[in-house]
């Protein structure tokens, strides 16, 4: 049980980190950003190949060199690259739709195209799943949980992220004016906030979280061109879970979905069907959305 | 004294700390056209939506004729007689204003996937005595020549009246108007106003409420004033224009 | 349907693009002609299923890979077949009409249980709750080993259906060299589609469709009016998980074996993709839509041949994931309506 508990609390933390990244960008642009998965991927492939020779088959890359081989530069490279690719998509995609009033089912199935289009693009430069280079470690013991010292990094960094996050939505400018766009996006605009230049940081630095949870998740478990597809689902049921539209909420229902995903492995009706894990999970999102939409956290936000 | 009433006890909804409605007592006769004003915000929709099943209250009961609605689906208190329209008029944009109409007129067995399905002659009756009974109605409200165009197309003051006429195809024993002169051009208001007189001498109870004081003071028998969620004036139009409490409710608000 | 401008040009790009089959390959293209065709009519089936729930009622399914395998599943399971490595074999059955007459219910009924809780979730909660659905639905199938054979699946059972084949189909697939078992498979999508479409012209053109419309539309209006917007989605919802039902089980029976693998999130985007090309809303646009959908499907071999030396089969369907991806965006973005569909009726919004 407690193997399974500290299990719990790095895929807590990966999806805890994606949550907040997903549950800012919902919160400002009210768009359920499909592609979301693919960001995080994006932040892991790109640290895999800036820190590694890649081994590809597309032929017009075959020779590529690495630009580096610093990890931690990789990894910094790559979450301000992820942070880039969230801002172009917004500027270049989600803007103009948006300024043609195109409706939110319409932006919704073109980021499910999105995340399709992208993934396979993954696919095809990346086939096999590979891990960072970075030496194997042996687990050791921190209060009651058994894992890598580099995991337990990443656990402690990432809940460091997540204060920082509170702390600049409570208390910076910026973060009291992405708040109050998304509390209300005319009352904003009508007080002098520019919702458009709010939108593009929103994207920014969601993508850059997202792209962090990806370097994260390669680090707990490895690269792979589905990684982000494979937590969609957990992520949305963190998001809700927690509360849609707090990112507190976020964070506290990501942990919570990557505990319960470990942790149901050792109820009794899952005797035999571990495979199924992610089923109690997602089983607990659809329960929330119908009796308890606003989640932990949440207000009342109309869900039906 | 005849059932077809409305009555209302110890209503009340508050959203976060904040009283939306606090209605005592309120009851609608029938035959009666009542109007509902106050300033912005008193919750008037709100109460509206409380009684017509939209909105879930805290406390309170609202039957209608003698009949437990408090939590009942609005489509069952539709049924039961009392309809409603909207502050933001609800057309069905993407059918023709035939369409719309038939809707209304449709019975829900007459829509019944079983009988849609097997199609028997006495459904392509119905049909056609619903069509005609929608071309009576358009025709009423003057917009029977727009008949075939989409909804959408329509002017604001003619959305206005598709919607009325869709609420009163089916004769129902209460009308709830939500502002139905809202943004509507002094002309088309006066027609408005001057169906809606016709609607109540037919005997329809109707229950409105409106922004245009004049327009209310004009037609209703009683008007209630809601401020702050609460009823402080239900009288006739006269003696509620000299209401103290009321000047002071208006010109309070028009203060802030 | 009519004869507009609309439709013409969409029959002549199918045709067209049924002509580029024997254009783009040098031999064997009566038989990849027949193969994409039978696809399409599998798909088309599904197409025509989601287009009730989402361009008749405007609800955003995208779990419809789930009432798919659901309906496989049922009926086979109810004809003889064995089940996976060491599963069950079954030796005796249903007449296999009957047997998909329960899987087409299993699936309607599915919908109910789904839609019961969740229809009454704005669009894009119910788009992720149909998705988790699906996924649940998957992970259980896939862990009922012994019973649906888990990761490897059933097999044994078709010839329940085509002991059924007739004898013309038989002569019309050795005087083209095609295989008589997909033939039959063909046949019978395709005249479901036409039986399935009859009935829902029927339906759309009726009270009930007129009623389905409304609900679209506008809810609240339809409650104040007196009418149960709950109940007529869930049969909307019920209709198209039936439809699904029927096309999942073609897709077993082409493949001969049923495997959860196949019903998995992609197949529900190929699916919403063949929609939307078709024509959301539009009766007879998944007809088109897939037809053209599985003639670019086909020729992503050619295409990943020419990005890739020696394309092996994860690269292949690489490419044909990344077009049909971007195929969707570029749709929804630029021609939304897709072939058939109506500019006017278009719904983009949750409401």
């Amino acid at each position: 049980m407690i193997e399974q508990l500290g299990n719990g609390l790095l895929l807590g933390i990966i999806i805890s980190v994606a949550s907040v990244a997903l549950s800012l960008l919902y919160g400002v642009t009210r768009i359920v950003n499909f592609a979301h998965g693919e960001i995080i991927a994006l932040g892991a492939i790109a640290t895999l190949f800036l820190s590694s020779p890649v081994d590809s088959r597309v032929i017009f890359l075959d020779r590529f060199s690495p630009l580096g081989n610093n990890f931690y530069i990789s990894v910094f490279i790559s979450v301000i690259l992820c942070g880039l690719f969230g801002g172009i998509l917004e500027f270049f995609l989600f803007r103009p739709l948006r300024k043609a009033e195109v409706g939110n089912i319409a932006v919704l199935v073109v980021t499910i195209g999105l995340s399709l289009f992208l993934r396979h693009i993954y696919l095809l430069f990346n086939a096999k799943p590979q891990n960072f280079p970075l030496e194997l470690q042996r687990r050791e013991t921190y209060i009651f949980f058994d894992m890598t010292p580099r995991n337990f990094r990443v656990l402690i960094l990432g809940i460091f992220v997540m204060v920082l996050i509170g702390l600049f939505l409570n208390y910076t400018r910026m973060g009291k004016a992405m708040r109050a766009v998304r509390d209300s996006n005319d009352l904003a605009s009508v007080s002098g906030i520019n919702s458009d230049n709010i939108i593009l940081f929103t994207w920014i630095s969601s993508s850059m979280l997202a792209g962090l949870a990806g370097v994260f998740q390669a680090t707990i478990n490895d690269v792979r061109y589905n990684m982000g597809f494979l937590i969609l689902l957990l992520i949305f049921a963190g998001t809700v879970l927690g509360g849609i539209g707090t990112s507190f909420g976020a964070m506290v229902g990501g942990f919570i979905i990557g505990i319960v995903v470990n942790v149901s492995v050792g109820l009794p009706f899952m005797e035999g069907h571990t495979e199924a894990k992610n089923a109690v999970a997602l089983a607990i999102m659809i329960l929330i959305l119908l009796f308890r939409p606003q989640g932990i956290f949440g207000e009342k936000e109309r869900v039906s | 004294m005849s059932n077809k009433y409305l009555k209302v006890t110890n209503l009340k909804k508050s959203f976060g700390g904040l009283k939306a409605v606090d209605v005592q007592s309120l009851n609608l006769n029938t035959n009666e056209l009542t109007s509902i004003i106050g300033p912005n915000g008193a919750g008037k929709t709100t109460f509206f939506d409380l009684i017509s099943g939209f909105q879930d209250s805290d406390e309170g009961k609202v039957y209608l004729n003698d009949k437990n609605i408090t939590r009942s689906q609005p489509y069952s208190i539709a049924r039961l007689g009392m309809i409603r329209t909207f502050q933001l008029t609800k057309v069905f944009d993407r059918m023709t204003v035939l369409e719309n109409m038939m809707f209304s007129a449709s019975t829900v067995n007459n829509d019944s996937f079983i009988r849609s399905l097997i199609r028997l002659p006495s459904q392509k009756t119905t049909e056609k005595n619903i069509k005609e009974k929608s071309f009576e109605i358009m025709k009423d409200l003057n917009i029977d020549h727009m008949a075939n165009s989409y909804a959408r197309e329509l002017s604001g003051g003619q959305k206005k009246l598709l919607e009325l006429g869709r609420s009163i195809i089916n004769d129902p024993d209460i009308l709830l108007l939500d502002e139905p002169l809202a943004g509507v051009n002094p002309k088309l208001a006066e027609e408005i106003l001057q169906i809606i007189l016709n609607l109540s001498e037919k005997g329809i109870s109707i229950l409105m409420v409106e922004h245009n004081i004049e327009a209310v003071m004009k037609i209703s028998q009683r008007v209630i004033v809601l401020a702050e969620g609460m009823v402080i004036a239900d009288d006739t139009p006269e003696n509620v224009r000299s209401d103290e409490k009321v000047i002071e409710a208006y010109l309070g608000s028009e203060n802030e | 349907m009519k004869i507009t401008f609309k439709s013409s040009l969409t029959i002549l790009i199918t045709i067209f693009s049924i002509f580029l089959v024997f254009l783009l390959n040098d031999e064997g293209e009566i038989p990849i002609l027949f193969n994409l065709l039978t696809f399409a009519g599998i798909y088309g089936l599904a197409a025509i299923g989601l287009n009730v729930h989402f361009g008749l009622t405007g609800l955003l399914n995208f779990g419809h890979a789930a009432f798919m395998g659901l309906g496989a599943y049922v009926t086979v399971l109810l004809i003889p077949h064995a089940a996976g490595r060491e599963g069950v074999v079954i030796t005796t059955g249903l007449p296999f009409f009957l047997a998909l007459l329960i899987g087409i219910i299993s699936a309607a009924l599915f919908g109910l249980l789904l839609g019961l809780p969740a229809i009454r979730l704005r669009g894009d909660y119910l788009a992720i709750v149909t998705i988790a659905a699906a996924e649940i639905f998957r992970l259980l199938v896939r862990d009922l080993e012994s019973v649906t054979g888990g990761v490897y699946g059933i097999i044994n059972f078709s010839n329940s259906l085509q002991q059924y084949r007739s004898g013309f189909i038989d002569n019309f697939a050795s005087a083209n060299d095609l295989n008589p078992s997909q033939i039959w498979i063909a046949f019978l999508s395709w005249t479901s589609i036409i039986l399935v479409l009859l009935l829902l012209r029927r339906l759309t053109n009726s009270p009930w469709g007129r009623a389905l419309r409304a609900v679209r539309e506008d809810e609240d209006a339809v409650r104040a009016l007196g009418k149960n917007a709950v109940w007529l989605k869930l049969q909307s919802f019920m209709l198209g998980a039936g439809i699904a039902g029927l096309s999942g089980v073609f897709l077993a029976f082409n493949y001969g074996t049923i495997q959860v693998s196949t019903f998995v999130p992609i197949l529900t985007f190929y699916v919403w993709a063949i929609m939307i090309l078709g024509g959301v809303g539009s009766l007879t646009g998944p007809i088109f839509g897939s037809i053209i959908f599985w003639v670019i499907i086909s020729e992503t071999n050619g295409i990943a041949q020419l990005i890739f030396e020696n394309a092996n089969g994860q690269q292949i369907a690489g490419v044909r994931f990344v077009l049909v991806g971007l195929l969707i965006m570029l749709l929804m973005i630029f021609r939304p309506s897709g072939l058939m569909g109506k500019k006017e009726e278009l719904l983009l919004d949750v409401k």
